[in-house]
């Protein structure tokens, strides 16, 4: 079992110089997630979700603001911290076992236990006799899953998750969504999805954060209540997904357009058939 | 009739029927010119120039020329290319004057070279050296820029060092274009083997085995050169390839990205 | 059903302390930067070579100095003789280029579009293009002699092969999923050809006609090095013969010039065609 890592986002403020003028990506982000939990980030394109993960991960720096890992500021990328892109940037020019095992290149241990841990991820994500095939043998599902494989192979405390599945067929994407669901909570580490699907926000997420663009800021945090393996069919599932949707304009609130039943006269019934 | 076999026929029409009309010509006594050579003599001249040791002399000294200068152009190139790639400032300091020299025609410098070098074999391999150096360089610099931008982020998340990220990503994934740049390298400095040896005509080559027929008006000579040479060129294409495939097996046939 | 509401964090009223961060140039003074940093390198390869010929370092015979080789140039430019060497050479090219563009252009449009074609003179083709130009050159030599007809036809040669490699690539290429769409048109086959197949393949043509020009300048100064009386390549190979290694670096560098010059006309017209062409990708 990984240790699962407790991530702090206080007062992040991130902004790019855009031919000298700033323009503004992050603002005021403050975010706390508990060792273990899921947290999905939804928004639409422009909402700063990427340049966020991209931010924890290491990716990036020069921002204001601060970000802990277990009480202690992150120094640019680190094993303790993973991550999936929506591409899987495989190495072409490796197998599945050596992409995997490509993580453990400066991970402490010897080489069989690193061989272990490899084999130990093939089989987590499902592909088990793949291990010789090389990428461009390998669908996008398949591709995305070794990605997964390579970023939890040395058991990071936080998976950073950036629209892994945006670049799937519908049905991979479901199939993948359960699977990720599985490997969290066969692993126990903390997760953090970003995705402007609100269906897979809210059936991996226990807290949906609801970013708005431009600025990037947070906007509402809804919680998840719902017990695992979730239903997608229950009704509770739909209410949460609505009430998330709502915030992206599309649909009126309920509360806004919810109008008093009218009384109805027994000559109405007159004609009703 | 099989269609692979029915294309395989038409392909051979046009030769067969070059052969044929070459062969009647001669055997119908229709021309008496003395440039007019039956291909059975091209045949013996082939098996006399092999015998008297005349054709392997030349064919050897030619083959050790162009390795030479190929090889020490091909490392020079990637040297330099990789000092490019690697080196934004490099790139900007020396690149435009490559690119400026390489814009002369190859074959104008070896009269220069000839004054520097000599006219023997040193001035030759020296001119193969600057033949195949460009290509290897300009494609080698070329691969290194390429590496895709995703796949170095991958690096670096894995906290790898500057040597890993050299020897793992970035040296791989500019493999193919190094590959091209070597392949140009070797069918560039062929060509300038032949053209050292037409220029600077001490010493022996297939070079000079076509310029001897030529001066002497030894047709047969002349065309056996000219299958030698692109006989040459052929090999140098199959290995090429075949080295590339088998390096770069890993490319597969979609054109899909990472 | 009420919706579920957790403890949401409310964004603060926004007070962004703006922070300007470094600053990044503006792409014409970066512009400027790249065109100050490529002079250092050549200007002081120029001034060694200058120190080195004035001093004596070399010998004026190996290597005359930067100033005496401009001097030289503009005498060569103030008789005239070099302009006349100069047409002479470009005359040849643009003949032979043109003669051998037409032929490759021909030869690759049928074998592009007619597999019957394709079948009986692709391999006859491959057989040719294997022996490169420089190969030819003596057999060429004692069949027609070291006048004109030498020069063109090798040049030709030179410029055929890739232009016909690339034309017929081209064609052969166009994207089934384009064609399908014709189909479902219902486009007759000229306009199949017109309006799909041509554009479609004309990236790959129009590089098969830039390769084939620089071939033809290679193969210009090949045969002029070797076999001629006038021109650039005659040039050279004067100046050598007197050790006059001015003359020959003048004309190097107007080979060099030339070379380019004609190449970058060909980019020009390339990215004026195919602008509109490339903004729709």
């Amino acid at each position: 079992m990984a240790h699962a890592g407790t991530l702090e986002i206080r007062n992040l403020h991130k902004q790019y110089q855009v031919k000298g003028e700033p323009l503004p990506v992050l603002q005021d982000i403050s975010l706390s997630i508990r060792p273990g939990e899921f947290v999905s980030i939804v928004g639409t394109s422009g909402c700063g979700k990427s340049t966020l993960l991209r931010l924890v991960i290491g990716l990036e720096a020069d921002y204001k603001g601060e970000i802990l890992l277990d009480g202690k500021r992150i120094v640019g990328t680190s094993l303790d911290r993973g991550i999936v892109f929506q591409e899987h940037r495989l190495f072409p020019w490796l197998d599945v076992r050596h992409n995997v095992a490509i993580g453990l290149l400066n991970a402490p241990g010897t080489e069989a236990s690193k061989a272990k841990a490899v084999q130990e991820h093939i089989d987590l994500v499902g592909l088990k006799g793949f291990e010789t095939a090389y990428p461009h043998q390998l669908s996008g599902g398949m591709s995305q899953r070794v990605a997964i494989a390579r970023a939890l192979v040395n058991r990071p405390e936080v998976l950073l998750l950036d629209e892994p599945f945006g670049a799937l067929d519908a049905l991979t994407r479901g199939h993948l969504q359960a699977e990720l669901e599985r490997i969290w909570r066969t692993e126990g580490i903390t997760a953090i999805l970003v995705t402007h699907d609100v269906e897979e926000a809210v059936y991996l997420g226990d807290r949906v954060v609801v970013m708005q663009p431009r600025p990037g800021r947070i906007k509402r945090i809804v919680d998840v209540p719902l017990p695992r393996t979730r239903d997608r069919g229950t009704a509770k599932f739909a209410a949460i997904k609505d009430d998330v949707l709502g915030e992206f304009g599309e649909a009126p609130r309920p509360a806004l357009v919810s109008l008093p039943p009218a009384p109805r006269a027994l000559a109405d019934w007159h004609f009703a058939w | 009739m099989n269609p692979t076999l029915r294309t395989a026929l038409r392909g051979a029409t046009l030769p067969a029927l070059v052969l044929g009309a070459w062969w009647a010509v001669f055997h119908f006594g229709w021309t008496d010119t003395k440039l007019f050579v039956p291909p059975s003599e091209v045949w013996d001249t082939a098996v006399r120039l092999t015998a008297n040791g005349y054709l392997w002399t030349s064919l050897q000294a030619s083959l050790g020329r162009f390795l030479a200068g190929f090889v020490i152009g091909a490392v020079t190139g990637t040297a330099v290319g990789t000092a490019l790639g690697l080196s934004r400032l490099f790139e900007k300091v020396v690149a435009p004057s490559l690119h400026t020299v390489k814009q002369v025609s190859l074959l104008a410098w070896i009269p220069l070279i000839s004054v520097w070098f000599g006219l023997g074999d040193p001035a030759k391999i020296a001119f193969l050296s600057l033949a195949a150096f460009f290509p290897v360089a300009l494609n080698t610099f070329e691969g290194i820029r390429s590496v895709p931008r995703e796949l170095i982020e991958v690096a670096r998340v894995f906290a790898f060092s500057r040597t890993q990220l050299l020897r793992r990503v970035v040296l791989p994934a500019a493999l193919p274009s190094i590959f091209t740049g070597i392949y140009l390298g070797l069918l560039y400095a062929w060509l300038a083997t032949l053209g050292a040896e037409y220029l600077l005509t001490s010493g022996s080559g297939i070079g000079n085995l076509l310029t001897d027929g030529r001066e002497h008006f030894w047709m047969d000579q002349v065309l056996l050169g000219v299958v030698i040479v692109g006989l040459v060129g052929f090999v140098i294409n199959l290995v090429a390839t075949r080295l590339e495939a088998r390096s770069l097996a890993w490319r597969g046939k979609s054109t899909a990205q990472f | 059903m009420a919706p579920l509401v957790s403890a949401a964090t409310l964004p603060s009223p926004p007070v962004a302390p703006v922070v300007p961060d470094t600053k990044v140039p503006s792409p014409w003074r970066r512009r400027g930067v790249d065109l100050l940093l490529s002079w250092p390198f050549p200007l002081s390869v120029l001034l060694l070579w200058q120190l080195g010929a004035q001093f004596e370092w070399i010998p004026a015979q190996i290597l005359p100095a930067p100033l005496v080789v401009a001097q030289t140039f503009a005498d060569l430019w103030a008789t005239g003789e070099l302009q006349d060497h100069l047409l002479i050479s470009l005359g040849r090219v643009l003949y032979g280029f043109s003669l051998g563009t037409g032929l490759g252009l021909l030869l690759g449009v049928s074998m592009g579009l007619s597999p019957l074609v394709k079948d009986y003179l692709y391999p006859t083709f491959r057989l040719f293009a294997q022996v490169p130009s420089l190969g030819w050159l003596p057999l060429l030599m004692m069949v027609v002699g070291i006048d004109e007809a030498l020069k063109i036809i090798l040049i030709s040669k030179a410029a055929f092969v890739p232009v016909t490699m690339n034309t017929y690539n081209g064609l052969r290429n166009v994207p089934t999923s384009l064609i399908e769409v014709s189909k479902v048109f219902r486009f007759t086959r000229w306009q199949l050809l017109r309006k799909v197949v041509f554009p479609a393949a004309f990236p790959t043509l129009w590089n098969g006609i830039r390769y084939g020009l620089t071939h033809a300048w290679l193969a210009l100064v090949a045969v002029e090095l070797l076999a001629s009386s006038e021109g650039l390549g005659y040039l050279i190979v004067y100046g050598r013969q007197l050790f006059q290694l001015d003359v020959v670096l003048t004309a190097v560098v107007v080979v060099g010039a030339v070379g380019f010059t004609l190449d970058k006309v060909l980019a020009v017209i390339e990215s004026r065609l195919l602008r509109w062409r490339r903004d729709a990708f």
